[in-house]
């Protein structure tokens, strides 16, 4: 699923950045990228829903 | 290559929260209303409630965060004097009630600011002076503004429509808080950083009662200190020199020292004023750094790249011109793109927030299952908690009475049904957005700019009075944080209600009387109030273009919100935290917000708070270990605070005092 997820995303963003260079940077085909992410945003968190790992607090200094 | 493990955004938060509790999660819940804690309260609140109002009028900060200080230290004081202790739920109670006494004053600033807006030379020429309607303020005209009276029939409406919406609002807020609470704190555990630094002092406070000197008590002190100096310098010397001289002499500058002109040579259109309340030094000390790093190096990008190199180029940003300051290039840069953008940012997060419930709600139901169809979600017992569905009613019933008034009394041409939509779509769609913020960030990041105004357009509505009138969008994600606070003192929820019902009505008389006198003594704004006189001229510009923004056609402020650039805003903050999900960044939901919250930001700003949390990581981390840390910086933070609070209560009070002396009220 999480695969999947990256591939929507990296589908939706290659999309938005097209439609601001090359598609004149209107409203629709940004909102239609915009679509595409959103159902890829969706597929991530539900991945994450599935992850069932338990991580421990730790006192080490974050990096 | 190790493959790069996986952290669900869930465990983050979580593990953050266990970073900001205290006593490891453990808790008993007593109540904090008490007799002495009332009437201690009371007296403190209503003493310094004048300070506040003015210092907020001076220095455009109200200084309150010193009188519920000053209360607690003074019972402590008191406590150890009679050889008794307190218990940590009575001093968050003092901390509590006497914030409310001290800033219950603030709620009627509108009325003095609409006393002045009335009679300045823009409500003249934009024609609005003789139509704000009789809920709002007297006439130009009237007696009570002439003679800078608030006791004078002519504000008898306007305060009755204050009070009655004040206890419809203490219905909506309570129940929707209650609810927002259960779902952020119990449901999501969210961490809420800034909820420890309350909890903390007040914790601190009390263990000063015991026999023993703890931890807690010497790093508030420090704190303290700090604060006292700090405070002398930004606020203490140009109160105390405002008294004297005509022109107050500031050692730093307030609010900020302005150098957009300096670098428009290298980034024309971009921002840089850096701020001068070093006391953000100690909010970064707090938030995660994470948060705090990347929200900087998102507004350094965006104002010494994106607006000069992209957006200034390809004329997007068009309006600007050499020479203007902070206010000027940040209105103009608004007006041509970042308003548009901020608008679809805004959406995104919506978006996020909700989506973000989605593995909770996975994990809530295998929990479920594993337990056989338990309650997962019960609440700690003792806490005094509330039925959820009796508060999401009182909810309602506070908010359906609300939305009947104004369409009966106030403006009864608006259409209902965008009232209705306002109450029951966008209010929990906001406050559930906006407590999520504040459970990850303590800050609120979910804001629609021109609301009301695209609202207005939809329904061609024209009368004048709407622009005054109350709209029944509301913000409870805010209040949340609060509930998280009882939690974290153990204090019970309903000894917290019980004491916010009981000191309302003297608050509502003595807040009144106290802005009745600040009026008497000067005008406002003027020379004796100087971030009133800096501020109010311009912001009476800013709310005459606003309310006559729809007028004969002329939308200035709506014909710069643009379509092409909303659908960027929410695109591109969608594919933001795609990618910063995908590349497994190391807590990349805090880079996340961090980004969102800097993007369109000016990075002066943010300067002290990056400050503090580069001394946190580098400096103090390393010097008192981790876990000491986080338990420090919450308590130092809470002295800081109070150091501050102090030093500005006694700089008003001098001040207050010399102009009883040379001007009488009476």
């Amino acid at each position: 699923m999480e695969k999947l997820a990256s591939m929507i995303i990296i589908g939706g963003t290659l999309f938005w950045l097209i439609s601001i260079l090359f598609l004149g940077g209107g409203w629709r085909p940004q909102m239609l990228a915009a679509g595409i992410l959103c159902i890829g945003i969706f597929v991530m968190y539900a991945s994450e829903g599935f992850v069932g790992q338990e991580t421990d607090d730790d006192d080490e200094v974050p990096e | 290559m190790a493959k790069k493990e996986r952290v669900t955004e869930a465990q983050e938060w979580q593990t953050w929260a266990k970073r900001y509790d205290i006593d490891g999660g453990i808790r008993t819940f007593e109540s904090g209303l008490t007799l002495k804690v009332f009437l201690g309260a009371l007296f403190i609140g209503l003493l310094m409630m004048p300070g506040a109002i003015y210092l907020t009028l001076v220095s455009g900060q109200s200084g309150a965060g010193a009188a519920p200080w000053v209360a607690v230290i003074l019972y402590t004081e008191l406590a150890r004097r009679s050889f008794t202790s307190a218990k940590r739920q009575e001093l968050y109670m003092l901390l509590g009630l006497t914030g409310a006494a001290v800033g219950a004053g603030t709620q009627y600033r509108g009325f003095i600011w609409y006393s002045y807006f009335i009679r300045t030379p823009q409500a003249a020429s934009y024609e609005i002076a003789d139509k704000i309607p009789w809920w709002v303020a007297p006439p130009p005209d009237s007696v009570a503004i002439a003679e800078r009276s608030l006791l004078h029939m002519d504000w008898y409406w306007p305060i009755v429509m204050f009070i009655t919406f004040k206890l419809l609002g203490v219905m909506r807020g309570l129940g929707a808080g209650y609810v927002l609470f259960r779902v952020t704190a119990d449901f999501e555990r969210l961490p809420f950083p800034m909820a420890p630094i309350q909890a903390q002092g007040a914790t601190a406070l009390a263990e000063s009662t015991t026999k023993s000197e703890t931890w807690r008590w010497r790093i508030f002190s420090i704190g303290s200190m700090a604060g006292l100096i700090w405070g002398f310098i930004y606020i203490g010397v140009p109160s105390l020199t405002g008294v004297m001289m005509s022109e107050p002499i500031m050692i730093l500058k307030i609010p900020w020292i302005d150098f957009t002109p300096a670098i428009e040579g290298f980034a024309p259109t971009g921002v840089f004023a850096l701020s001068t309340d070093f006391s953000q030094v100690l909010t970064g000390f707090v938030l995660p750094f994470p948060v705090v790093f990347s929200e900087f190096i998102t507004a350094c990008l965006t104002q010494f790249f994106l607006n000069p190199q992209i957006l200034y180029r390809n004329e997007i940003l068009h309006q600007w011109r050499p020479g203007l300051d902070v206010r000027g290039t940040g209105l103009y840069n608004g007006l041509d793109f970042w308003m548009s953008f901020m608008i679809g940012k805004a959406f995104s997060l919506a978006l996020i927030g909700f989506a973000a419930s989605i593995p909770i709600m996975i994990q809530l139901r295998k929990k479920k299952k594993a337990s056989g169809g338990q309650r997962v979600l019960a609440p700690p017992a003792g806490r005094g908690d509330f039925p959820i569905w009796f508060m999401g009613s009182m909810w309602l019933f506070g908010m359906g009475a609300y939305v009947w008034i104004i369409h009966k009394l106030m403006v009864p041409n608006f259409p209902l049904a965008f009232l209705l939509g306002f109450a029951f779509l966008y209010t929990p769609l906001n406050s559930y957005v906006s407590a999520r913020t504040f459970g990850v960030v303590g800050a609120d990041l979910f804001n629609i700019p021109y609301l009301h105004e695209m609202t207005l357009i939809l329904s061609r509505y024209e009368e004048i009075d709407i622009w005054f009138s109350p709209w029944p969008d509301e913000d409870y994600g805010g209040g949340t944080q609060g509930w998280r606070v009882l939690e974290l003192t153990g204090t019970t929820f309903t000894s917290k209600i019980a004491a916010d019902l009981l000191i309302m009505p003297i608050l509502i008389i003595s807040g009144i009387l106290v802005w009745h006198f600040i009026w008497k003594i000067a005008p406002i704004p003027s020379a004796q109030y100087p971030d009133a006189q800096i501020k109010w001229p311009f912001n009476a510009t800013n709310e005459a273009l606003r309310i006559t923004s729809l007028r004969d056609g002329n939308s200035q402020m709506l014909q710069a919100l643009r379509g092409d650039y909303v659908a960027a805003g929410f695109s591109s903050m969608l594919a933001i935290r795609g990618i910063i999900w995908m590349s497994k960044v190391y807590q990349g939901s805090m880079v996340f917000f961090g980004v969102i919250s800097g993007i369109g930001g000016d990075p002066g700003m943010m300067l002290p708070k990056l400050t503090g949390a580069l001394i946190g990581r580098m400096y103090m981390i390393k010097r008192f270990g981790f876990k000491r840390w986080f338990q420090f910086n919450p308590v130092l933070a809470a002295g800081f605070g109070c150091g501050v609070g102090l030093i500005g209560m006694v700089s008003v009070a001098i001040a207050l005092i010399s102009k009883a002396v040379i001007v009488k009220p009476f």
